[in-house]
């Protein structure tokens, strides 16, 4: 059997493009939003989701025969809430100048509803090696999403890359002015409509 | 063993083990989120009085070693005189000098302000004549992002450099948040002692104008004092 046949392939790889949480199911659009300004802050709250939903969706799935079916909801929020509080904790501990600029967004992770919606469609009903392939699946998807955009409006928003000037003072020179529209939340509206509407275009044939 | 019963104690048994896990990180990493949080502070003192840039972040050993070179830690009482730290009673606030050439060029207060959503709290630079200020920072605080969260900002911190916080007859009157621009809303006279403020965030300007004018009521003494050429 090739490897692209595979189930394990499938479900890593369908969230990253097919099924995309953000431009596939349109979830998880407030925080690809809000911090999508610059692309370290992006990066950073990719990897925090994606370990946040990994961890979450393994720790879940290990436990599903365990869960009393009348408060699975609170368990998984109870898990979802301790690992998002642990990813904080740790970018207070080690980058502290990015967890300030991401503010209450990583905080926020727990109400993001691509961890919730994994945890109750995915990992109570599938075993853990496929659950945790899921899960980082999923994260790099909306990862994928969230650099995208913030390439976009850091380029276009303030002319930089990682915070390096990218366009040349020529081109101011030459009357060439950054989109201050771009740096605002409505940019990031606009650039996700397109990615989406690439999306479907692509993925209908 | 009926449901109910099997429910709660999965519940207590997920509290107990994910609380263990949280103290657990939570202690370990304290000792690091300490020394980036004090490491900030020296960040924003510096950045008060204008020795580093918010554009470039300057490396670890740079804050430090300019915060050793020009920055004194000292403590005033309530007639503005001046109390080393081993000697600081229990209503003594804190002040910052900036030193150079063995002379006081400035003195940053802490400011500790209540806003719309939380406490706002940072630093106000003021010059050695006691009356202009020469920069004002925000470290931490929890107004809404892109409306009163602004006041962490350079393009609103930098509109109180070189604003004064005494009227033209010379008495106090402490700086102001004006509600949108100063131009035009604030009579002519009066635009050294208010700063531009944020569209869409006037309760958080209120709410910092009060706080400001709290803290400098607080710190006159010492303030009239370095009007009086009393320190130098």
């Amino acid at each position: 059997m090739k490897i692209t046949r595979t189930k394990a392939f499938k479900v890593f790889f369908n969230p990253i493009w097919e099924s995309n949480p953000i431009s596939g199911q349109i979830l998880g659009i407030c925080s690809a939003l809000a911090v999508t300004v610059q692309l370290k802050t992006a990066i950073v709250m990719g990897l925090a989701l994606t370990f946040v939903l990994a961890c979450s969706n393994l720790s879940i799935s290990l436990m599903r025969k365990l869960i009393p079916r009348n408060i699975r909801i609170i368990v998984e929020l109870t898990i979802i809430a301790t690992l998002v509080i642990f990813a904080d904790q740790v970018l207070k501990a080690f980058l502290y100048d990015i967890s300030k600029q991401l503010s209450v967004f990583v905080g926020l992770i727990i109400t993001n509803c691509i961890i919730l919606a994994r945890a109750e469609t995915y990992a109570l009903g599938n075993p853990p090696l496929l659950s945790l392939l899921d899960g980082i699946g999923n994260g790099l998807g909306y990862s994928q999403i969230l650099i995208t955009v913030a390439v976009l409006r850091e380029l276009f928003g303030a002319g930089k890359l990682f915070g390096f000037q990218v366009i040349p003072n020529s081109f101011y020179a030459a009357g060439y002015e950054n989109m201050g529209f771009m740096v605002l939340a409505p940019g990031a509206f606009i650039a996700i409509g397109l990615i989406v509407w690439l999306q479907k275009t692509v993925s209908k044939e | 063993m009926s449901s109910h019963i099997k429910s709660i104690l999965f519940a207590v048994v997920l509290s107990i083990v994910c609380g263990s896990l949280l103290t657990l990180a939570s202690t370990g990493l304290r000792e690091y989120q300490l020394k980036n949080i004090a490491l900030d502070k020296q960040k924003n003192i510096l950045k008060s009085i204008g020795l580093i840039e918010d554009k470039k972040a300057p490396s670890l050993e740079t804050v430090s070693g300019l915060y050793a070179d020009y920055i004194k830690e000292m403590w005033i009482d309530f007639q503005g005189k001046l109390v080393p730290k081993e000697k600081k009673g229990e209503n003594d606030l804190p002040v910052y000098f900036y030193v150079k050439q063995e002379k006081i060029q400035a003195y940053i207060i802490p400011v500790h302000s209540r806003g719309l959503w939380g406490k706002i709290a940072g630093y106000l630079a003021i010059k050695n004549d006691g009356t202009t200020i020469s920069g004002f920072t925000v470290y931490s605080h929890q107004e809404t992002p892109g409306l009163g969260g602004e006041i962490e900002k350079r393009w609103f911190q930098k509109n109180f450099a070189g604003k004064k916080i005494l009227d033209d007859k010379g008495d106090f009157v402490s700086i102001a948040i004006a509600k949108g621009a100063v131009q035009g809303r604030i009579p002519t006279s009066k635009h050294k002692n208010f700063v531009d403020g944020i569209s869409g965030a006037s309760m958080t300007g209120r709410f910092l104008s009060v706080g400001l004018k709290r803290t400098l009521i607080e710190y006159e003494p010492l303030s009239e004092r370095f009007r009086k050429n009393e320190i130098k």
